[in-house]
């Protein structure tokens, strides 16, 4: 009953601040659009739930990629299970020529880099633009010193404008299970903070989180597009808005200087939305 | 005169505690405490201040397990030397046999029951992690088992055991990317080393140091370049220092007897130190860190190594094998469990083969909790009553195990 209230308290904080609660995204005809999702492969009812919610709410916002956060395929992965854990579930997706970017969470399996689908190139960690958008997808699992070399050459070399990373297991995190990564955030945030990094989209933890501007840089964790761990979520102070009581995906669009973010569940229902406003001449990022 | 006795007083507490913290020193050195002691703090501090102690760990890493870690592998291996000289410990070859057979099986145990725990969960991820479920702590296997059966013939027969089941891991962690395109240099650095430490043994230098800090560093470089983990660097050497057998206790300090032994006890000292910060950078893990992998390792330690050990030792004695004199399959029982326990060496092989990351942490947290095989060690030989508690059996009943050992002879 109290996660409830907080959850609902969270909300409608988020709607107060955003005041567009529920609102459709703008979808601007120049902007970068795109749907994040994170733990989905489980190949389960919800999973395919979240599928057909991601491809309806295309229609209104004609998203033309998606962000995958690792763990796309949870159990067996044979090429059955690419069927079933992927293809099926977003069939509606991929016959209309959405493409899926693919980061490896701790249950894939390495050899995921390859099939073409989820356009990784074969790489474990690679670098993608869109207009003014840098992304960068990691392979936390295994942060060795070459990717670390990697993720610095890529984000000295980055355009003006956008810098996103994604990766499975989050920096920040109120989730019970797991939690922040620790070890990972000491050895991965000095170059993100250093370097500008905008937005980092994580999974793992089975929840919605977002998390407060950390060091400059908005955290979400979006782990629960096919696993779910209900009631998980332990908000803390670096809590800016939290659901754990269903399966959500997320709907993104880069304006300019501005991203505006939706998380939705899997019925539909906006749990979460907001602004992240880019001001890289005073140095002040956040997300409101 | 009132200021000059204080003066004095104050010497004297002063030497009072240089020698109390001397003497703490050289008990936590000579009984092996330090590297639990810098585990525990590490495990703790991780847990209660992650971000400094990360900061730390991940600064200091390089040093310790890629540097530091070389004079420890060197003692290894000079220890092993000495005791397969003439008049060292495990110099008969007859004592090998078994232990080999028993070694195989265990790393077969092990590793299946490792391999077969992440292939049921479909964490292909893990499966490199093999090596790991392979290694036991020598150290804490000898004298655990030194514990319960003090001066019995089964001690040479896990020392032979541990050592061999760390050889397999010690190979695959060997075995990494080359830094640069330096091959040909690197092999020439290591000849050149391993022939200037040839010429300083036939120049009768007794001392170490010129052997370490030369031919060592040379063959440091020289593995670092080829892409062999550096913290071997030393092995090609430490056969080419001066020797002096060990008759005794082959893990225990050395006696300060002689030039040889003075200086492997300073250096059992050095390496001491640096096994505390082993365990400071290496073992501390967030609790939540633990996955599937956690659980594979200690299922293979646990259960699968001794398992193994047991049934190779089993058709081994079936096929004409002697078990060491004295050794019943009780004892043999608890050898096996004894080497339960990677610790150390598995500490040393999940960083050997993972970069930072949740990988590594739930790997971290299955070595560290292998040590939970000492508790079992100890349940299961009471259980049985094997050694110690034999004896009191053998005092307080009045039928007593009709094959239990009697306390060897002086």
């Amino acid at each position: 009953m109290r996660r409830l209230l907080f959850a609902v308290v969270f909300v409608l904080a988020a709607a107060a601040v955003d005041g567009r609660q529920g609102a459709p995204l703008p979808a601007v005809a120049d902007s970068v659009k795109f749907a994040v999702i994170g733990d989905n492969g489980t190949g389960d009812a919800p999973q395919y739930a979240v599928g057909q919610q991601m491809a309806a709410a295309r229609a209104a916002f004609p998203f033309s990629f998606v962000l995958m956060l690792g763990d796309n395929l949870y159990g067996r992965q044979t090429p059955q299970d690419f069927v079933d854990k992927f293809e099926r579930p977003y069939m509606p997706l991929l016959h209309a020529g959405v493409q899926f970017y693919a980061s490896l969470g701790n249950h894939d399996d390495q050899s995921h880099r390859f099939y073409k689908p989820f356009n990784m190139n074969g790489e474990r960690y690679y670098t993608f633009a869109k207009k003014n958008v840098r992304f960068v997808a990691l392979d936390s699992n295994l942060l060795d010193s070459r990717q670390l070399a990697w993720i610095e050459s890529v984000l000295k070399a980055r355009d003006e404008g956008w810098t996103i990373c994604y990766f499975h297991h989050p920096l920040y995190s109120n989730a019970g299970r797991h939690g922040s990564n620790v070890a990972l955030r000491v050895a991965l945030e000095p170059l993100l903070v250093r370097y500008g990094v905008d937005v980092v989209f994580s999974g793992h933890d089975h929840v919605y989180e977002r998390l407060k501007p950390q060091k400059g840089i908005t955290y979400f964790v979006e782990g629960s597009a096919g696993q779910l761990r209900k009631g998980d979520v332990k908000p803390g102070e670096s809590t800016a808005a939290f659901f754990d009581t269903d399966q959500t995906f997320m709907l993104v669009e880069v304006a300019g200087d501005e991203l505006r973010f939706e998380a939705r569940s899997r019925t539909g229902h906006v749990v979460d939305s907001g602004t992240v406003r880019r001001a890289v001449e005073n140095g002040t990022r956040g997300a409101l | 005169m009132r200021r000059q006795a204080l003066s004095h007083q104050g010497i004297v507490l002063h030497h009072r505690r240089t020698w109390t913290a001397v003497s703490l020193f050289t008990f936590a050195s000579d009984h092996f405490l330090l590297l639990p002691i810098g585990a525990s703090i590490a495990f703790v501090w991780a847990n209660v201040a992650g971000e400094s102690y990360f900061r730390l760990s991940q600064a200091l890493a390089f040093m310790v397990n890629e540097v530091g870690m070389a004079f420890f592998f060197a003692l290894i291996g000079q220890e092993i030397v000495e005791a397969v000289m003439p008049g060292g410990a495990l110099h008969s070859w007859r004592r090998w046999g078994l232990p080999l057979v028993g070694a195989a099986g265990g790393i077969a145990g092990a590793a299946a029951t490792y391999l077969v725990y992440v292939a049921v969960k479909h964490e292909t991820l893990l499966i490199q992690a093999w090596p790991v479920a392979c290694a036991v702590d020598i150290a804490i296997s000898y004298y655990v088992l030194k514990l319960i059966l003090p001066r019995s013939a089964i001690l040479p027969f896990v020392l032979v055991l541990g050592i061999a089941s760390n050889i397999v891991g010690v190979i695959v962690v060997a075995v990494r990317q080359p830094l640069v395109e330096a091959q040909a240099i690197g092999t020439i650095a290591v000849l050149l080393a391993i022939g200037l430490a040839m010429l300083l043994r036939a120049w009768r230098v007794p001392t170490f140091w010129p052997y370490l800090a030369i031919c060592g560093t040379a063959s440091w470089w020289a593995f670092y370049w080829m892409g062999i983990h550096p913290a071997l660097a030393f092995l090609p050497i430490v056969a080419l220092l001066p020797h002096e057998p060990r008759h005794l206790d082959p893990l225990a300090p050395p006696p300060d007897d002689d030039a040889t032994h003075h200086f492997e006890h300073e250096w059992n000292h050095l390496v001491q130190v640096v096994l505390f910060f082993f365990g400071l950078v290496n073992a501390g893990v967030a609790v939540r860190g633990y996955d599937t992998g956690t659980w594979a390792l200690l299922t293979a330690a646990l259960v699968g190594r001794p398992l193994g050990v047991l049934f190779a030792v089993g058709v081994a004695v079936l096929l004409g094998l002697h078990r060491p004199p004295r050794v019943g399959w009780r004892h043999l029982v608890v050898a096996a469990l004894a080497t339960s326990s990677g610790f150390t060496f598995a500490l040393f092989f999940a960083t050997g083969l993972f970069p930072i990351g949740p990988v590594l942490q739930q790997i971290t947290i299955g070595a560290v909790l292998t040590s939970v095989g000492i508790v079992i060690t100890l349940a299961v030989a009471h259980l049985l009553g094997v050694g110690r508690w034999a004896r009191r059996r053998h005092h307080t009943q009045h039928h007593p195990w009709p094959h239990v050992e009697r306390p060897p002879s002086p």
